[in-house]
């Protein structure tokens, strides 16, 4: 089957890919046609969260997504976050607070982060921000670090 | 994973005429995709077509009085931010919070887990409690059918083979409960999950089970023993805590819990789930 | 927090930019995929590959063409890389394929016809042996090794003794589940065997590789990735030869990957056990005991009586006693090989232990803290395997652990409870390791064959013992990694051992740097480095010399002025008059905790939520004061999994019925209490300033302390792992 190519804005650049059979996972287009590997790949089966990217701003598995149902949008990983104000500080938090040990899961964590800052703004609580991390697996820290973290990005909100 | 065509309707009536087209066995339609995805890797080669719902306008949210509708397609994320979901369906909204993380919520959806039917949903019990209507759209039109006649088993439900979930209607705000008991707190699946819920109007209880094959299922037996009582005594739970344990319909899966540990745990937790429920309904009245 | 510094590896990590082994790609490379055996066991009658090489692109390698791909040479007999007659357990790969897409090779590793005759499964070791094992387990294909000694005669002290209390403990199978599946990047280049994977031990790879292929080691190159968690199931060859294989028959690169449910259907990890306990006990001491361990090993060759000739010693330690008879069998079943997971074994047997003798106290009417406390080992003790304890904190983390346990008793509520256990652990300082620094005008490298695997142990740990043995600041000081092929050897990151063990070597390479730069600077005394102006310098009693004035012209070409050290420590010796049969292994260092865990019980449920921590380790000295509680933190959450929610179920025909991460449950962020961590220092180990091992002694005393806390807050006594809401409530009766 002939497809017109996938447009999708990559971290702020409008990318055009050709010949992505409908089957494809977004992961995959991520990982091995735009070569953005800092999107990490565990279960595949949206069960860790490490592969969690931001589609138009909303934290998204992108194990779980096909390629072709994110047609048209806005795509962030965690590549990009340097260049996003928000991503910038939940990095600096992280790397202040210890929460990066092996780092497979950190770049799960950060994009889900970032969205959730995005989604509730700067006003939700250590407690709810930790709630809605739950979907994410990491197995160096024991998590207390990557809570710290939190709450180091919400000690710091105005 | 087959290769597949992706096919994207923009309008219902083309999406009934796309699925009309093909096979029962040739097609499978996407929602969200959190529960598809695993199917998708093992699907034979039948599988010639995926039909999907992303650009139905069917992501909408709407109260209507005590009437709430909600789009089949709207991701579950967005029901959940819904002030009113967690004031006037608090049950639903325990519900919603045990599914998955909030990426996986942003995909999630209604339509998608009445469609799935999976007996691991833990959507159904609250979907039942609180006597959702589910709006149908084919091609001699629609038609709506209680949650409780929609789902027919695991993974099956009355569902034609063109017709599609348009939306869920809920009647009218219940004081309600969702609890779960499970390994962890999140991400995981529900050994067993029940709901309860009041219905101000018919001042009758309705009690539910999911979590657990074949299907979530309401358990009338157990709400009789309840009768009207707004506010139910530990003397009148007991009784309903071992009506529901006794009429508990499962087959064991050795994976998440033994059935002599679930027969345990419907009652505990429909005792809970109904006084915390009850504590809305007062929290209501002040 | 303000004084944080970073990691030196956070920042591409938080980038994106660290390559692990999952994100390998090279221009031509071929995907590969496993070709898994139907059943647990069988007779293979065929493997039959044609219609996978029937597919376009695919290049496919059974047991029928390793000869030729090794061009005569001959692999490890015990171990070959593909099974010809028999398979031992459920998805071993009977065949490879390699294809120029992962689909592609998914559908070839599909087309193989593989055709077994089924023989009889066996899946769990009490089948086999419903009771200990008599005289018909000699010679049983089934025991894998066998060990015995004594010290003694027990049973003339238990005949005599006022109580002797007899229990059984059994305990689950857990897996590492690094969040990276195994994943490698074979090539097969000028006679050169070349993989990078991401891997643990980049020269134990070398050398399994070698063995597995039957090649020279000095054809074999690894190099080694970013590695995404490892905890033991990323430290010898499981992946690698397949690829390798396949890269010779294709003459192209191969990428093979696991699947995460592969990484579960074919890790080699903890397996579950059977442990009996009897001790004797007359006046409130110990007179004697026995302890006898039935371990799962599954399919496993290499090693196989380390799993219990090591781990068996945790069932006795650390505690003193008079008398002793300790037994263990190794028993072979159709499951994957058992392989190291954090701290092999230990948890498990410090389960048994610890609530063995507090259950012992109780049943003698004794406190069970105190009554630990009086056996416990201190320093000039000598163990029942006859090796003498070196600086030994644990007593002293015990008083701290048993001070904040009395707290916690007087705060705790109605359904609260708290348990308090101890374990010890050998810091991997016996297995050796070498390390290059060059020194440059500005800047002190310290080159070494570790990838972090995340601890960090060698980013952090062993530049933090190079900053401290110079004097230089920690910025001044960067790890540097080469393949095999170039750097030192060393023996890898597992055992705890490698800031210690590689920090020593460091260490070493330090001490014969300053001393050069002390005779180019002709000064007597010591001499350290420092930084002024920017430049490093030599600094001593008489005055400073840059090291750009010190450096010769080659030097300067060649990066700097170059030292290297080496560390090969002494291993400890046991009393072989004790032993019976088998080998025991001896412990090198001796380090330990003390831990206290807090847990509300639902009485009406079962479930236990862990509601405080603390945790107390014997390290000898912190090197580096960040990573350090960060080690301790995230041990502990793995031993909660271990302890509460962590067990791969198999079913009698050798299916394993868990193998995701959504039936398999580690903890998640909801379910961690807050962790309270400090550290006993002043008793000295074998690492560098006097450190001891940190990676894996924190998972140890987890399972026994949360069991205990449990007793403790409902009187429950259960005596198997996990303790899960069901099992707490069948023994709090409510099933």
């Amino acid at each position: 089957m002939t497809h017109r190519p996938l447009s999708i804005a990559v971290n702020g650049t409008a990318r055009s890919l050709d010949d992505v059979p409908d089957s494809e996972r977004l992961l995959d287009t991520i990982r091995w046609r735009l070569g953005l590997k800092g999107t990490k790949e565990g279960c595949r089966s949206g069960e860790c969260g490490a592969c969690t990217v931001l589609v138009d701003g909303v934290s998204t598995l992108s194990c779980l997504t096909l390629s072709r149902e994110v047609d048209g949008t806005s795509l962030t990983t965690v590549e990009g976050v340097a260049d996003d104000p928000v991503g910038k500080e939940v990095a600096e938090a992280f790397a202040r607070a210890g929460a990066v040990q092996c780092g497979y899961c950190t770049p799960g964590f950060v994009m889900a982060l970032v969205g959730l800052l995005k989604e509730r703004g700067r006003s939700a609580t250590v407690e709810e921000l930790l709630a809605d991390l739950g979907g994410n697996l990491c197995r160096c820290t024991g998590y207390l670090s990557i809570a710290r973290a939190v709450a180091l990005l919400s000690r710091e909100s105005p | 994973m087959p290769p597949f065509s992706l096919v994207t309707p923009t309008s219902v009536e083309e999406a009934v005429a796309e699925l009309r087209t093909v096979a029962p066995g040739e097609v499978a339609v996407l929602a969200g995709g959190t529960d598809l995805s695993f199917d998708l890797d093992r699907a034979g080669p039948s599988l010639r077509r995926v039909l999907s719902l992303r650009r139905l306008p069917w992501r909408t949210l709407d109260w209507n009085g005590p009437v709430l509708t909600v789009g089949s397609t709207l991701p579950l994320r967005s029901l959940e931010e819904d002030p009113g979901i967690s004031r006037r369906h608090p049950g639903l909204y325990q519900a919603i919070r045990a599914v998955g993380g909030v990426p996986l919520r942003h995909r999630a959806t209604l339509g998608g887990n009445l469609g799935r039917a999976s007996p691991a949903s833990d959507l159904l019990p609250v979907l039942l409690v609180l006597d959702a209507e589910v709006d149908l759209v084919g091609p001699a039109g629609s038609r709506s059918v209680g949650v409780d006649r929609f789902l027919l088993g695991p993974r099956r439900t009355v569902l034609a083979h063109d017709e599609l979930i348009r939306s869920v209607r809920f009647p009218e705000p219940r004081p309600s409960a969702y609890l779960w008991q499970r390994v962890r707190p999140a991400n995981d699946i529900s050994q067993i999950a029940v709901a309860a819920a009041f219905s101000p109007s018919e001042r009758r209880w309705r009690l539910a089970v999911g979590g657990i094959p074949p299907r979530a299922t309401r358990l009338p037996d157990a709400e009789q023993r309840l009768a009207s009582s707004v506010a139910p005594t530990d003397p009148e739970l007991r009784p309903m805590a071992e009506e529901a344990s006794r009429q508990l319909p499962i087959a064991g899966d050795r994976r998440r819990a033994s059935e002599e540990y679930r027969r345990h745990l419907v009652g505990v937790l429909l005792s809970r789930a109904v006084r915390a429920a009850a504590a809305h309904l007062s929290e209501g009245a002040r | 927090m303000s004084t944080f510094r970073p990691r030196p590896d956070a920042s591409p990590k938080l980038a994106g930019s660290a390559v692990y082994g999952m994100d390998l790609e090279l221009p031509g490379m071929l995907w590969a995929a496993l070709v898994p055996s139907p059943t647990a066991h069988g007779r293979l009658r065929a493997v039959d590959l044609a219609p996978a090489r029937a597919l376009p692109g695919v290049v496919a390698v059974g047991a029928a063409d390793v000869a030729s791909l090794l061009s005569g040479a001959h692999g490890d007999a015990e171990r070959p890389v593909f099974p010809s007659e028999t398979v031992v357990f459920r998805h071993q790969p009977v065949a490879a394929v390699a294809a120029p897409t992962l689909e592609r090779a998914r559908e070839a590793a599909r087309a193989v016809r593989v055709d077994v005759e089924s023989l009889p499964v066996v899946s769990d070791l009490e089948d086999l042996f419903p009771d200990w094992p008599g005289p018909e387990a000699e010679g049983s294909p089934h025991i894998a090794a066998h060990v015995r000694a004594h010290s003694g005669d027990v049973e003339a002290v238990f005949r005599s003794a006022e109580t002797v209390v007899r229990e059984t403990y059994r305990t689950a199978s857990v897996h590492q589940v690094a969040i990276e599946p195994h994943a490698c990047l074979a090539m097969v280049d000028g006679g050169l065997w070349r993989v990078r994977s991401s891997t643990q031990t980049p020269f134990g790879l070398r050398e399994d590789i070698a063995s597995l292929l039957g090649v020279p080691e000095e054809k074999v190159v690894v190099e080694g990735t970013w590695v995404g968690g490892g905890f033991g199931g990323k430290n010898a060859a499981l992946i690698e030869p397949y690829a390798l294989l396949l890269a010779k028959a294709s003459g192209r690169p191969v990428k093979l990957s696991l699947t995460y449910r592969e990484e579960f259907l074919l890790g080699r990890t903890t397996l579950p056990s059977v442990v009996r306990m009897e001790t004797a006990v007359t006046n409130g001491t110990i007179v004697a005991r026995r302890v006898r361990l039935l371990l799962d090993v599954g399919t496993s060759l290499p090693g196989r009586d380390f799993a219990t000739g090591y781990s068996i010693g945790f069932l006795l330690g650390p505690y003193r006693t008079p008398a002793f008879e300790v037994e263990g069998y190794a028993v072979m079943t159709n499951k994957p090989a058992f392989g190291p997971h954090r701290a092999p074994f230990a948890p498990q047997c410090v389960f048994a232990l610890e609530s063995h003798l507090d259950h012992v106290a109780r049943e003698v009417g004794l406190d069970g803290v105190a009554f630990r406390a009086s056996h416990l080992w201190q320093e000039g003790t000598t163990t029942p395997m006859g090796q003498t304890v070196g600086p030994f904190g644990l007593a002293t983390a015990l008083e701290r652990a048993r001070a904040t346990a009395a707290r916690w008793r007087a705060e705790k509520g109605p359904d609260a409870g708290v348990g308090v256990a101890v374990g010890f652990w050998s810091t991997g300082t016996g297995a050796g390791g070498e390390a290059r620094l060059r020194l440059s005008p500005t800047e002190l490298t310290v080159v070494q064959g570790e990838r972090e695997i995340g601890s960090g142990s060698v980013l952090a740990g062993v530049a933090a013992v190079v900053a401290r043995a110079t004097g230089l600041p920690r910025e001044r000081v960067t790890v540097e990694y080469e393949d095999t092929a170039h750097a030192p050897f060393d023996s890898g990151v597992f055992g705890s051992r490698t800031t210690a063990a590689l920090g020593r070597a460091a260490e070493e390479a330090v001490g014969s740097l300053l001393e050069e730069l002390r005779r180019r600077t002709n000064r007597s005394g010591p001499v350290r480095l420092s930084v002024r102006n920017g430049e490093i310098v030599v600094t001593a009693a008489a005055g400073e010399r840059t090291i750009r004035d010190l450096l010769s012209d080659s030097e300067r070409r060649a990066g700097g002025l170059v030292a290297v050290g080496k560390h090969y420590g002494k291993g400890g010796e046991i009393d072989e008059t004790k032993v019976d049969v088998g080998t025991f292994y001896p412990y090198t260092d001796f380090t330990g905790a003390a831990h206290v865990a807090e847990v509300a019980v639902d009485r009406e449920t079962g479930t236990v939520r862990v509601t405080r921590y603390a945790a107390f380790h014997d390290i000898g000295t912190v090197i580096d004061g960040a990573t350090a509680p960060a080690q301790v933190e995230g041990g502990v959450v793995m031993g909660l999994g271990t302890a509460l929610t962590e067990e791969a179920i198999w079913s009698e025909d050798g299916r394993l019925l868990n193998a995701g991460l959504l039936d398999y449950r580690l903890p998640t962020l909801g379910s961690v209490p807050p962790i309270e961590v400090a550290f006993v220092e002043g008793f000295p180990g074998a690492g560098p300033f006097g450190a001891k091992g940190l990676g894996e002694p924190p998972i140890i005393p987890v399972a026994a302390a949360v069991a205990l806390a449990v007793r403790d807050a409902t009187g429950a006594h259960i005596t198997e792992l996990p303790l899960s809401s069901e099992r707490v409530a069948r023994a709090l009766k409510l099933l």
